[in-house]
């Protein structure tokens, strides 16, 4: 409960212009990109630096009030979602890019920064922030950061985590510290800031975060690889990465995704094969072209029916945005889009395809499914109607069985878009009691009052809900 | 309680006695390490079971009797030493496990293998684990894990915790956790994996890791450049590193390293120059063939007095010969060898020798200095003889002061060797109250009655850098 004098306190810290308790700014941030899940805030605040942060925090810590960082929302996990209440806190104000050290090869960007800013930023100086997470376009680095959001170039590049170097954190007392920096190299005590890359913003609040960039490659490829069947296409992955060769990316898409995104970009992608392999490879000329001939025999050693190289950068943009709108494509399909991220070691893909269609067709869903295949990340989708709750429980069962199966093969429930809400009951399949103790412990310690982000990574109980709300 | 009966209870959980210590001759090995300080423990086990050692910290939390792990105690920071005596484990005779499985491109280890053998292993598949300390042939993947160890290579391929994808640990309260797995992209829940990779053995002790490898590169090449002044050589390093080329090896070795090395084994440098740059670039031939004559130039630019190139394998490892001597050359000086690895950002390195050049002269000390260049982790080194009082006096001196240069160029104080005892007075000078003191948090959060390598990390009240026997 937010009192008047409570208010007034954080009024008096950002002005009136940045604390929002009306119904409809509260609306606006009842849901996020996650299906199905929605519950109000009491308030919004927007606080214009990290002085200001803190002042907030100290007065929720001190009255015990839920926090909600926010970003964009884009989040899959229901991580924003502020299913106790309390204040959610936006960044629309710190959205600078602070620096950018041509030394150092870093760039200090506040929370708020949208992530293609950044990448856009870098290769204008000549330089590469691989992160690309899907929706780039809108997602903010403070949410990358926090769900240590992956991409189509993390087989090659990395994750979010890979990148960054140092941050600042506001903690739930609100005291602020300083993790890391622009160092290569740092062992002086306990890795804090590798501790908050992922931590869904239950530990703290990231005020402001060093990022490491790269020499961009001097040249990249793409191939196009059709198949007549899944686990060919499957196959090829792993044969691939045997072969030693890293690809900067490498994509699978089957043919219900290929069907969809066509029908939405329209430039000609071949709707009739069951599936298909994009992959890039970056780097020397050289090497590339090397990389490029061997990737291409591997494919049709696979039964690829057909094997085109992008004759053009154009052509090459053009396919990888496609491949981008995937989600965005399904969800055109049905009001309401499930979309999982099991992953498994990159050796079990064609397993673990084959085991998704099984499950498709036992519960007579059409499963959309691609993802990065090449670091064994699938996203098996689903697109459905909330209001039909006969098919959301098959929805659900079918998910249930996906974990399981992922869990079976060596993998994990999610590779790259967090726990949040949704993914919370299941934490203890993959970590067992004393793996959830030992999280439990830090968050305990880091915030013995709860109040950042509660109720998200760690279920309240372990009732098995996946999708549907009760 | 009495040593008679934690010996015998000891023996109800290691089933075989040879693998318990208790005669004096053998503590004492387990007295000291590769730094400075001498304790006595009470015991010494070598478990080779995960249950063991789970076992062992049950019995040592219900009596609160410190445990200390240890691989092959190389550490230069005092990380094994069992400070509070109390029981040593030690994991190196735990080697059984060395898996190499090609597919997942992976090694699955045991904590007592040594590093050096990883490597050796991979090769034969044509893969590679690229952290190379040093120290790689004699100390464990166990320690490497627990002080994130690095090495030459760490500039382009970064360092231990870059390549750990998964482990198990026992918790110090006696707990199996597994964290992380076999895939590479996984958020479940907190990163615990790169919490504990770099906690040097006060989270938990690990029993198993799973490492990533990495395909090996086609060729390398290697060259020298010698530099009249030594703040030249700091141009060329920054200038190589922006023209996008990132070598896989850039060490330097400045006037009084190189002396030394041509002292005890003459190789023919030139001792009149100020600095010397070895460069190792590897990855697809005619790639680096361009490269190779992108850094001349760049030396060139910056004035450099001359560049050798290695034309065969033969060549290039008798240019690495000179920065191999270093070590052994300089103890021949004098027997006393502080080894420092304060770290500092890239951009920094010209003004980090500046510093250290007036800190030499100040306190009129032997240091040298050599290191991984590239990645700013600079090794100091001060020779001196333990037996002179005075002289130690102002090594103390000295070292405070490397320590304070560092941080105030935005360094820390160890790139890569860790904090053990050695360096924990110095922890609030970098992290501040604040930070130290959530680090203290989480150790609390996980270990609540300080048994686990006790007085590591965080200074005791007063505690201040000793190298003297007082
Ligand atoms: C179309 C689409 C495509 C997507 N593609 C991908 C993909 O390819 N790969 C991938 O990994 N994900 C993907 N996602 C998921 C999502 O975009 C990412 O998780 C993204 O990082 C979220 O960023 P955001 O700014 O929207 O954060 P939000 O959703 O607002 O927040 C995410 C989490 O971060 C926390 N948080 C936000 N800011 C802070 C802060 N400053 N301090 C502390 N905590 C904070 C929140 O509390 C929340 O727990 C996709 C989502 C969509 C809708
Ligand atoms: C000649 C020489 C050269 C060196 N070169 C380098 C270098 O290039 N780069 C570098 O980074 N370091 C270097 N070192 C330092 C040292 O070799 C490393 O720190 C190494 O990782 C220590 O391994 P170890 O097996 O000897 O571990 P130990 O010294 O026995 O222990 C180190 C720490 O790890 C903990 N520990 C050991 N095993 C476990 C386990 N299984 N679980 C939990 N904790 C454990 C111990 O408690 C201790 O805190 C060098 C040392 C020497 C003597």
């Amino acid at each position: 409960m937010i009192t008047e004098e409570i208010k007034k306190r954080m009024i008096a810290i950002i002005g009136p212009e940045n604390y929002d308790d009306s119904k409809v700014g509260r609306l606006c941030y009842s849901y996020d990109a996650t299906p199905d899940l929605q519950a109000l805030p009491d308030a919004v605040v927007s606080p214009r630096n990290t002085e200001e942060v803190s002042e907030l925090v100290k007065i929720c810590n001190e009255h015990k009030i839920p926090i909600v960082p926010r970003g964009t929302g884009t989040n899959l996990c229901g991580g924003t979602c502020p299913t106790e209440g309390g204040i959610v806190f936006l960044f629309k104000h710190m959205n600078q890019i602070l620096e950018l050290d041509l030394d150092n090869l870093t760039m200090t960007v506040q929370p708020g920064v949208i992530t293609l800013d950044v990448i856009k930023k870098a290769e204008a100086n000549g330089l590469f922030y691989p992160p690309d997470p899907g929706s780039m376009k809108s997602s903010t680095i403070g949410g990358n950061i926090s769900e240590n959001s992956g991409g189509l170039r993390g087989l090659k590049y990395g994750v979010t985590r890979d990148y960054v170097m140092g941050l600042e954190i506001v903690m739930a007392n609100g005291d602020i510290i300083r993790t890391g920096g622009k160092l290569a190299k740092d062992v002086a005590g306990y890795d804090l800031t590798r501790l908050y890359v992922g931590a869904e913003g239950t530990l703290g609040i990231i005020t402001e975060a060093i990022l490491k960039l790269v020499p961009i490659p001097e040249t990249k490829k793409t191939i196009l690889a059709l198949y007549e069947d899944l686990e060919a296409a499957a196959r090829t992955v792993s044969k691939i990465i045997a072969n030693k060769i890293i690809p900067a990316t490498l994509e699978f898409l089957d043919q219900p995704t290929i069907a969809a995104v066509e029908d939405y970009v329209k430039i000609g992608l071949p709707t009739e094969a069951k599936a298909v392999l994009l992959i890039e490879q970056d780097g020397s000329p050289e090497q590339v072209e090397k990389d490029m001939a061997k990737i291409a025999d591997i494919c049709k050693s696979e039964q690829a029916v057909s094997v085109q190289m992008a004759k053009t950068v154009e052509e090459a943009e053009a396919l990888t945005t496609a491949r981008r709108t995937a989600l965005s494509a399904i969800a055109r399909i049905k009001p309401t889009t499930i979309l999982e991220d099991a992953t498994v070691p990159r050796s079990e893909i064609a397993r673990m395809v084959k085991a998704i269609n099984e499950i498709a067709e036992k519960y007579n869903l059409p499963i959309c499914t691609f993802g990065h295949s090449g670091d064994g990340n699938l996203h098996p989708t689903v697109p459905t109607d909330a209001r039909n709750k006969e098919e959301m429980e098959r929805v659900e069962q079918a998910f249930e069985e996906i974990f399981i199966k992922a869990i079976e093969l060596g993998g994990t429930i999610t590779g790259e878009h967090g726990v949040g809400v949704v993914k919370a009951p299941y934490l203890e399949l993959k970590l067992g009691a004393a793996g959830i103790e030992a999280m439990k412990a830090i968050k305990n310690g880091l915030d013995p009052n709860n109040i950042m982000n509660p109720g998200k990574v760690f279920a309240k109980d372990s009732r098995k809900r996946v999708v549907v709300g009760q | 309680m009495d040593r008679e009966r934690l010996i015998d209870l000891m023996g109800e959980i290691i089933p075989d006695e040879k693998r318990i210590l208790t005669d004096q001759a053998d503590l004492y090995s387990y007295s000291y390490d590769a730094s400075f300080g001498f304790f006595v423990p009470d015991i010494v086990v070598q478990p080779k079971a995960t249950e063991e050692v789970a076992k062992v910290m049950k019995l040592a939390n219900q009596f609160e009797i410190p445990v200390y792990p240890r691989g092959q105690g190389t550490s230069l920071s005092g990380g094994p030493l069992p400070v509070k005596g109390g029981i040593v484990l030690d994991l190196s005779r735990w080697d059984q496990n060395l898996e190499i499985d090609s597919e997942d491109m992976v090694a699955i280890v045991s904590p007592g293998v040594i590093t050096g053998n990883i490597n050796a292993k991979a090769m034969e598949k044509g893969l590679i684990y690229p952290p190379d300390p040093s120290s790689s042939n004699i100390a464990t993947i166990g320690g490497n894990l627990a002080e994130n160890a690095g090495g030459p290579r760490g500039l382009k391929y970064g360092v231990t915790k870059d390549y750990v994808i998964g482990l198990e640990v026992v918790t110090p309260e006696g707990e199996i956790i597994r964290t992380g797995g076999r895939t590479v992209k996984n958020v479940t829940g907190y990163d615990l994996t790169k919490l504990i990779v770099g906690s040097e053995g006060t989270l938990g002790v690990i029993t198993e890791a799973i490492l990533r490898l990495y395909p090996k590169p086609a060729s390398t090449q290697t060259l020298m450049a010698l530099f009249d002044d030594l703040v030249d050589s700091g141009r060329a390093i920054s200038k190589v590193l922006n023209s996008g080329i990132l070598p896989a090896k850039m060490e330097i070795m400045d006037q009084a390293s190189i002396q030394a090395v041509e002292a005890y084994r003459p190789l023919g440098l030139p001792t009149d120059v100020e600095a010397l740059i070895l460069i190792e670039l590897d990855g697809h031939p005619m790639a680096i063939a361009d490269e190779m004559l992108k850094v001349q130039e760049v030396c060139k630019e910056v004035g450099v007095r001359e560049v050798k190139v290695a034309a065969t394998s033969e060549e290039a490892e008798k240019l690495w010969r000179a920065r191999k001597l270093v070590s052994p050359a300089i103890v021949r000086v004098k027997p006393t060898k502080i080894s420092e690895d304060a770290t500092v950002p890239r951009s920094k390195i010209p003004a980090m020798f500046q510093r250290l050049k007036e800190i030499k002269d100040k306190y009129n000390l032997d240091l040298v200095v050599f290191g991984h260049a590239g990645d700013g982790n600079l090794h100091p080194n001060i020779i001196a003889d333990k037996r002179n009082q005075e002289e130690m006096k102002r090594v103390e001196m000295a070292v405070e002061e490397i320590f304070t240069a560092a941080i105030e160029l935005g360094g820390t104080l160890s790139g890569e060797h860790g904090i053990g005892t050695m360096k924990a007075p110095f922890m609030e000078m970098e992290l501040g109250e604040v930070g130290l003191d959530m680090m203290k948090r989480i150790k609390q959060s996980w270990d609540p009655k300080n048994i686990l390598n006790p007085g590591k990390i965080f200074p005791e009240i007063g505690q201040r850098l000793v190298l003297t026997d007082e």
